[in-house]
């Protein structure tokens, strides 16, 4: 094997000078040589010195000088370029060397690239989330100067605006260059093939406030604000105009027509501005509302996005919100009809950077907490590598003992020795590109739009969502820097260790041999305890988040959602009357019994874990009434046999009959929260309630009570609420439930088809079995939870494997020791007891380590975790059971080999 | 003085080259080989000599030890790398089949 010698004896003597100093003085003994070579030989031809002198000067081209002057810059660049060459040569050198060393170890190169691949991939995949869904730049000009602004109350609950609040607040402010309201809204685009969608009301500078300009036509007017009634237009999506008008260049002046009304398109948006909500296919002027649409000031429904003047700071626009708000306080103190908690508040408004809305807080906890998890995981698949290359540097102990020897210095042999590691840090670092690419391939498919809504948690920013995940150059410059880190981390410590100068005694071998390897097992045990530690630390997060989903998977929601289909339909304004629509709903139900298969059919205005439906107050006629002191209460529109449908039960009282009809006294059933909340002591059944809602507001009559249902997430109790039948009081939009006797997802077309046949209008939509919005309610924890699974069984696996090669080359280093041992009369069984007792005190010591820190480290998970503690004990229990089972499994196999050795071979050997 | 001619671009390396396969020699033993095989046709500027020599020093064509010369003075010795030759080889072909294309086509316009 030929040794790299890279810088040698050329520089070995000029220590001392400094090197700068050398190269002059060497320059000018050249010089001077050669001027004195040149005059001899001048004067040898029969020249006088004096002539000959002038004549060697002039031959110089340059006064002297100058000439030594050019001559030492020439050298000292000369130096320059060789320093820099040989360093390079000496890269290369290793570089060839390492991969050498590689080749001739395929099985743990091979494995070594796998680890470090899937960790780099992991990481990288994690930080495009991160940064997609965190850290990068919102998709509009100058983001950094958006504010959110909301209706913010005493005790910091959030409402949206309502147009009268938002005129307030919009003539107070000074601190906004411009401001418009948005909300996003479904939609049907009515006309031959009536289709659901989404669009978003918005305020006339929406687009100048984001810094958005339109691909065709132009921007809604300045004046397009001046509601109510303002004209009809509208800024149709990319995809729309694609779909719609199939990119018709002359669309502009045309009608779309949205909820029946007809709007006049007077723009198109570029491609990759779909709103603020990301799937907006139109945008319309709030102002084109007519006067009860538009000037309710407690129909709270708009979100609030402004543009800061360049002089105002942020601090400032936060002050003047506070004090702007409860000017609109002042003006519009208390509600009297809506579900708000601003309306029996006090209220002001509060301003917060964009930035600071862009993910929920439960999504930007889950994020970080898996990015540190795999950050870990890439941490324990260093640990691992080091141990390995630790191992194999005690095996060339003697090849770098006779480097040192020779005066190869130490830097040198770390440099050697990390080429390794970075060679290895690289191929793992490009093998991870393809599976980063893989995992943000899933990433974004996930997109958990509709999942997250049904979990309460709002839609954040288009742009900055699961869609926006990318494998860009971000990603890849996180994966170079990650794969430098890695080199370098598993490659120092090795490299460190092995080139220790007391090495050299392994050159006179014996002595010093059992002293360095101690050492090298001290390192090595530290290394060891460490990836026990992270490993139950991992496992115990991953511990926490699965009992979390396990008890989330096991609460009872209110009713049971086997064999049920759910699907939506409406009626486009003007279609059919008020009067005629509860006639339609029996027709309705009718038809869609007699598919076959079906055998129930319900009807409810909002399905439970929606993530929150309708609500308002309720009022006591028979008490005395507060303002604040309102019964908040959510409304349910359903047909009687919807309950039987989902089996909720009824407590108390009788259920809708046929009776109970247009023409009837209005009647309610009440739930099992509102009846022990607004009821204590007393029999609701009977009793007078007045409904903010539906045309109850007369008064109805309560005539029992129902099960609780969960209509809000899994994880929050049922709260107060209210059916109301659908008979007494006709919605042009519910959701059709189906109970079958057969798999539900299989009558959805027959469905449609009997929809479409009696009401040709009408787009049917939303089509889901009821297990599946149980799914998607849950999307969130599962979500995180197996991913840190995984990430956790990962993470045991290398421990193990760690575990395992420490205690292999444990045994193989004390084949002498157990051989004497064995001669003397231990027993086999004692044997095998000393070496699983070792790699017990190592789990141990790690374990305790690994506790203290998962304790201290899991209640970052608090927020996450669904009735379980941050501490659970039987979680930790477990986790500590699952680690000393592996442990054992790790060193029994060493412990059989030692166990099975023969004194006399091993004294021989 | 002979009269001289000033060396054409990039003919300078492969001249030195040339005069130090022959054997290790210092900067001014190289000048006076150069005179000496061109009959002092070639005029080596002292200043371009060092400076190329520096030049394929870096590059690794050729080394530089110190040594004692035949009167016992402390000289730099400059002597060819295994990388120098291999290029002295290839520049050597080229200048060749170089100067002879321009030979000839000076001989045909002659007639």
């Amino acid at each position: 094997m030929t040794l790299p010698t890279g810088r040698g004896v050329r520089r070995l003597f000029r220590l001392g000078l400094r090197r700068e100093e050398i190269i002059r003085q060497e320059m000018d003994e050249e010089v001077r040589f050669h001027l004195e070579s040149r005059i001899e030989q001048l004067m040898n031809g029969g020249m006088q010195p004096d002539a000959a002198r002038q004549e060697a000067l002039r031959r110089l081209g340059l006064p002297l000088e100058a000439f030594t002057g050019e001559m030492h810059r020439s050298a000292q660049r000369k130096e320059q370029r060789m320093a820099l060459r040989e360093s390079i040569e000496g890269v290369i050198q290793d570089l060839r060397y390492a991969a050498r060393g590689l080749m001739r170890r395929p099985g743990f190169t091979l494995v070594a690239i796998l680890t470090l691949a899937i960790g780099i991939g992991a990481n990288t995949a994690i930080f495009s989330a991160v940064d997609a869904i965190l850290l990068r730049s919102l998709p509009y000009r100058d983001p950094a100067r958006l504010v959110d602004i909301v209706i913010s109350t005493t005790s910091g609950v959030e409402d949206p605006w309502s147009w009268p609040k938002f005129g307030v607040f919009r003539d107070g402010s000074r601190s906004y260059a411009s401001m418009a309201l948005h909300a996003s809204a479904d939609a049907t685009l009515t006309g031959a093939d009536p289709a659901r969608t989404s669009i978003e009301w918005v305020g006339a500078a929406y687009l100048h406030t984001l810094g958005v300009r339109v691909a065709m036509g132009h921007d809604f007017p300045a004046d397009q604000d001046a509601g109510p009634n303002a004209p009809k237009r509208a800024l149709i999506s990319d995809a729309l105009w694609q779909r719609r008008f199939q990119a018709d260049p002359a669309v502009i002046g045309k009608e779309v027509r949205i909820d029946g009304d007809a709007y006049e398109v007077i723009g198109v948006l570029p491609p990759a501005f779909r709103g603020m909500s990301g799937k907006a296919d139109a945008l319309i002027p709030i102002a084109s509302r007519s006067n009860d649409g538009l000037m309710e000031p407690w129909s709270l429904e708009f979100d609030l996005v402004g543009r800061l003047k360049p002089d105002v700071n942020p601090a400032q626009a936060v002050t003047e919100a506070q004090r702007v708000g409860t000017l609109a306080y002042d003006r519009y103190p208390f509600s009297q009809g809506t579900l708000t908690t601003s309306g029996t508040e006090k209220w002001s408004a509060k301003a917060r950077p964009l930035n600071s809305i862009r993910a929920a807080p439960v999504i930007q906890r889950s994020l970080l907490v898996l990015f540190a998890a795999v950050g870990m995981v890439l941490l324990i698949a260093c640990v691992n590598l080091a141990n390995l290359l630790l191992g194999r540097a005690a095996a060339r102990r003697q090849e770098i003992g006779l480097r040192l020897a020779i005066g190869a210095g130490r830097g040198r042999l770390v440099q050697l020795l990390l080429a390794e590691s970075l060679l290895l840090a690289a191929a793992g670092g490009v093998a991870s590109i393809t599976l980063a690419w893989w995992g943000v391939h899933l990433l974004q498919h996930l997109n958990p739009a509709d999942a997250l809504q049904a979990q309460g948690i709002g839609p954040g920013i288009a742009g900055s969502g699961f869609d926006a995940i990318r494998l860009d150059p971000v990603a890849l410059a996180f994966t170079f820097g990650v794969t430098l880190a890695v080199g370098l981390l598993f490659g120092l410590v090795p490299a460190l260790q092995a080139t220790r100068p007391a090495l050299t005694d392994h050159l006179r071998d014996g002595g010093g041999a059992a002293r360095v390897s101690t050492r090298m097992g001290v390192t090595r045990r530290i290394l060891v305890i460490t990836e026990v530690a992270l490993a139950l630390v991992l496992l115990a997060g991953s511990g926490l988040m699965l009992r979390s989903l396990a008890r989330l998977m096991a609460v009872n929601p209110g009713f049971t959602y086997d064999r049920v289909l759910t699907l939506r339909t409406s009626f486009p304004p003007g279609v059919l009357s008020r009067d005629s629509m509860p006639g339609f709903y029996d027709q309705l139900q009718a038809r869609l019994a007699a598919i076959p298969g079906v055998r129930r059919v319900g009807l409810v205005d909002c399905p439970p874990l929606n993530g929150g439906c309708n609500g308002t107050i309720m009022t006591f006629p028979d008490r005395p009434q507060t303002v604040t002191g309102n019964a908040m209460i959510g409304v349910h529109w359903v047909s009687s046999s919807w309950f039987g449908l989902l089996h909720i039960p009824l407590i108390r009282g009788r259920m809708f009959g046929p009776a109970d009809g247009p023409g009837a006294p209005r009647v309610v059933l009440i739930n099992e929260s509102a009846a022990r909340k607004y009821f204590a002591g007393e029999n609701p059944v009977g009793k007078q309630v007045k409904v903010y809602q539906g045309g109850f507001d007369k008064g109805a009559t309560v005539i029992g009570i129902v099960g609780d249902v969960r209509f809000g997430t899994v994880d929050s109790a049922a709260s107060p609420d209210t059916y109301i039948p659908n008979a007494q009081s006709p919605r042009s939009n519910l959701m059709i439930f189906l109970g079958t006797s057969v798999d539900p997802s299989s009558v959805s077309s027959a469905a449609r088809r009997a929809i479409a046949e009696i009401a040709p209008a009408n787009p049917t939509y939303d089509v889901r079995t009821m297990a599946e919005r149980v799914g998607n309610a849950n999307s969130q924890s599962r979500f995180s939870a197996v991913l840190l699974a995984i990430f956790a069984a990962v993470a045991l696996a290398l421990a193990v494997m760690g575990i395992y090669g420490v205690m292999s080359f444990g045994v193989v280093q004390r084949t002498r020791e157990i051989g004497i041992r064995m001669a003397l009369g231990a027993e086999r069984g004692q044997v095998l007891g000393m070496v699983v007792g070792e790699g017990i005190r190592l789990a141990a010591t790690g374990g305790i380590i690994g506790v203290v820190a998962a304790l201290a480290m899991t209640r970052v998970l608090r927020t996450l975790l669904y009735e379980v503690a941050p501490s659970d004990p039987v979680t930790y229990v477990a986790v500590v059971l699952v680690i000393a089972v592996a442990v054992l499994m790790a060193s029994w196999i060493p412990a059989r080999r030692a166990a099975s050795v023969e004194p006399t071979e091993a004294l021989r050997s | 003085m002979p009269p001289s001619a000033p060396l054409l671009k990039g003919t300078l390396d492969v001249l030195v080259l040339k005069a130090l396969s022959w054997g290790p020699m210092h900067g001014f033993e190289i000048t006076v080989w150069l005179e000496g095989h061109s009959g002092g046709f070639l005029a080596v500027d002292d200043g371009a000599l060092y400076q190329a020599l520096h030049r394929m020093e870096a590059r690794g064509l050729i080394r530089a030890d110190w040594g004692i010369t035949d009167n016992n003075r402390r000289a730099r010795y400059y002597s060819v790398t295994a990388a120098g030759r291999v290029y002295l080889r290839r520049a050597s072909a080229t200048l060749t089949r170089y100067a002879h294309t321009v030979v000839a086509i000076l001989a045909t316009a002659r007639r």
